[in-house]
């Protein structure tokens, strides 16, 4: 084991599948020579050429439909959309290109693409800060990773670009920084299997990503009264581990999830639907999202702050919820 | 230009123009469903275009008609099936008539959103350069859909990065009934070339050889590592924008059928040049029918697709 930020991984993952496959390539907007806004990247030109890795226009139009076009081709196209908020600005080339052309096309070909997104945080205003992940939850055709730690980042990653779908592969901006243990030498994270965090029988709550540190920092000060939650990170929302998450209930009888993005059918709604179609008879407790009410997200730290769900949030919703 | 050339493509032209009336008719019978968008009148330079390009380079397409598929091989049973949703459908029913594909003859398929070919064709572009240097991808689009955005992002990032792309603009005059003039602040398309520093070329799309020619260029720059060529061929769309199209926004159309027809002029052409006459052209026709009614009857006793293929092909 070594100790490695979040960002590391994620470079690690990059350059060990350049390595291994030299199909796969990287590219997006400063990604290349200035090694990414968030310098995720760097080094990664360096070592594998401007043939492989390369700035690009702003474009994401391109930058998506390339790298479907690319992918049905037999390269491996890793791609940085510099937010994960320019999903939409690339929309037709997300939804209906990557998610949808190798259907529409009758299986002729793989497109075998990743799409690197970097969400959430604060201070980015409405158009730099979204977590969208559950949009693409909702779409055919995409898988969706969404690592909460560094173990995690780098395993997910090499594994999206392994896989023969499209990933649309979510790294929050605030976990960049946050260090943890990777396993030494080559190993990936499969897609489509939950971890249980935390273990705990008075609560069950999903969480993933920078909602996840904050419930997992709650669940400590839970602890402390006694309260001891059960706190699930399903590591991947497509595939999606349900019975995960259905066994937790069973056991707890109550569930909660807290998620960095609108409340109204997001991926809490998804879960609450889910419960009610295959745990109902365990829940003895209301189901319960904490979430960002329905409004964008504002630049200003203080107005944002007052609406993104807080260790102190979690804590206070739990307490209620188990009282 | 070489005769026996002109003549493969006034025969493919023929067969796409034989074909699509006998879709056309089915149609109007209830016997398919009728979501073609005819392509008569634009096969002519379809075909010569296509003409122009190696067996192993790749096509991206529009919507209007099935020329081109026919043109690189693709059978008339697979594409009528296609349209049928029967089993033998290239796109398995997902994709119907608009989005034939046939990779082993080079075709990548099409995009439902108009212009979305345009940054697909960027990624093949950039595969093939990387895997096999020497091919070329052709997108083939209307003048009305150079007006979308992919247009400007893709033109930009096939010219910097000098990829081995050739973009074909077939300007028939109108964005389904919304003439040129009122959508596009330029005359020509191929103005636009100026913007990325490429080479921009209008031809006349009704006269196969020049087309064949101007291809035959720009073909040859994108194999040789020089970048895109953007070409408008001005072509005459003969019949509406979708099959019941009664085109009231077009006053002229019935005139145009009559003068406009580019598949009578390279026929005579052919005639003046001695390589065509009545007793070959006969056997043609002969034999256009004869591919046609095979596949027409071969797709009329195939099954219809199984309803769970709806739930297939997603995923790899």
């Amino acid at each position: 084991m070594s100790v490695i930020t979040y960002s590391k991984a994620i470079n690690q993952a990059l350059a060990e599948e350049m390595e291994r496959d030299e199909n796969v390539i990287l590219y997006g907007q400063d990604v290349a020579v200035w090694g990414g806004i968030f310098k995720v990247t760097e080094g990664l030109r360096d070592r594998f050429g401007p043939e492989r890795v390369f700035d690009s226009p702003i474009s994401e139009n391109v930058m998506v439909g390339a790298g479907v076009g690319a992918a049905m081709m037999g390269l491996r196209p890793v791609v940085e959309l510099q937010f994960a908020d320019f999903i939409f600005t690339a929309g037709d080339e997300v939804f209906l290109k990557a998610g949808m052309w190798r259907f529409m096309h009758g299986g002729a070909y793989k497109v075998p693409l990743v799409i690197r997104a970097p969400s959430g945080g604060s201070g980015f205003g409405p158009e730099h800060s979204a977590c969208p992940e559950a949009f693409i939850m909702h779409a055919p055709g995409l898988l969706c990773a969404v690592p909460s730690t560094p173990a995690d980042a780098k395993g997910l990653l090499k594994e999206a670009i392994r896989l023969d779908n499209p990933v649309v592969y979510f790294e929050h901006k605030l976990l960049y920084a946050m260090r943890g243990e990777v396993p030494d030498g080559e190993y990936t994270t499969p897609f489509g299997k939950a971890v249980v965090r935390r273990e705990g029988d008075a609560l069950t709550i999903v969480a993933w990503q920078d909602m996840l540190r904050r419930t997992l920092a709650a669940a400590n000060r839970l602890s402390k009264d006694g309260i001891e939650v059960e706190v699930i990170d399903p590591r991947t929302l497509n595939p999606f581990d349900r019975e995960t998450i259905i066994e937790s209930v069973k056991k707890t009888g109550a569930c909660m999830v807290v998620e960095e993005a609108y409340r109204t059918l997001g991926v809490g709604a998804e879960i609450g639907a889910l419960l009610l179609e295959h745990a109902l008879p365990y829940l003895d407790k209301p189901f319960k999202r904490l979430a960002i009410p329905d409004v964008p997200l504002p630049t200003s730290q203080h107005l944002v702050n007052f609406i993104v769900p807080s260790e102190e949030d979690i804590y206070k919703a739990v307490k209620e919820l188990v009282a | 230009m070489n005769p026996k050339l002109m003549l493969d493509i006034f025969k493919t032209s023929l067969l796409a123009r034989r074909f699509e009336a006998r879709v056309i008719q089915m149609a109007m019978a209830g016997e398919l469903p009728g979501s073609l968008h005819a392509g008569a009148g634009q096969e002519v330079c379809q075909i010569a275009a296509i003409t122009a390009m190696n067996k192993d380079d790749y096509i991206l397409y529009g919507h209007r008609g099935v020329a081109y598929m026919i043109a690189r091989g693709t059978s008339l049973t697979a594409i009528l099936a296609d349209i049928a949703g029967k089993e033998g459908a290239t796109s398995r029913g997902k994709g119907g008539v608009m989005h034939v594909v046939d990779v082993p003859h080079g075709i990548l398929g099409e995009s439902g959103t108009l212009g979305g070919g345009f940054v697909i064709s960027v990624g093949v572009g950039m595969a093939l350069k990387r895997r096999y240097p020497g091919r070329v991808v052709t997108y083939f689009f209307g003048d009305g859909t150079s007006n979308r955005g992919t247009f400007h992002e893709s033109l930009n990032w096939a010219a910097v990065q000098k990829l081995p792309c050739i973009y074909f603009c077939e300007n028939n005059g109108y964005a389904v009934s919304v003439p040129t003039s009122t959508s596009t602040a330029v005359p020509d398309i191929s103005a636009r070339a100026a913007g990325y520093g490429v080479p921009g070329v209008v031809v006349d799309g009704n006269d196969a050889a020049a087309v064949y020619e101007v291809m035959q260029k720009a073909v040859e720059r994108a194999r040789a590592g020089h970048g895109p060529t953007l070409i408008e061929a001005k072509v005459t769309r003969l019949f509406g924008h979708y099959i019941a199209d009664q085109q009231t926004y077009r006053p002229d159309a019935a005139t145009v059928i009559a003068t406009k027809d580019p598949l009578p002029k390279l026929q005579q052409t052919l005639v003046n040049a001695g390589v065509l006459n009545d007793t070959l052209l006969a056997q043609l026709e002969a034999d256009a029918q004869r591919q046609i009614e095979e596949a027409v009857a071969t797709v009329k006793a195939a099954p219809l697709l199984a309803p769970e293929t709806a739930l297939q092909d997603l995923y790899a």
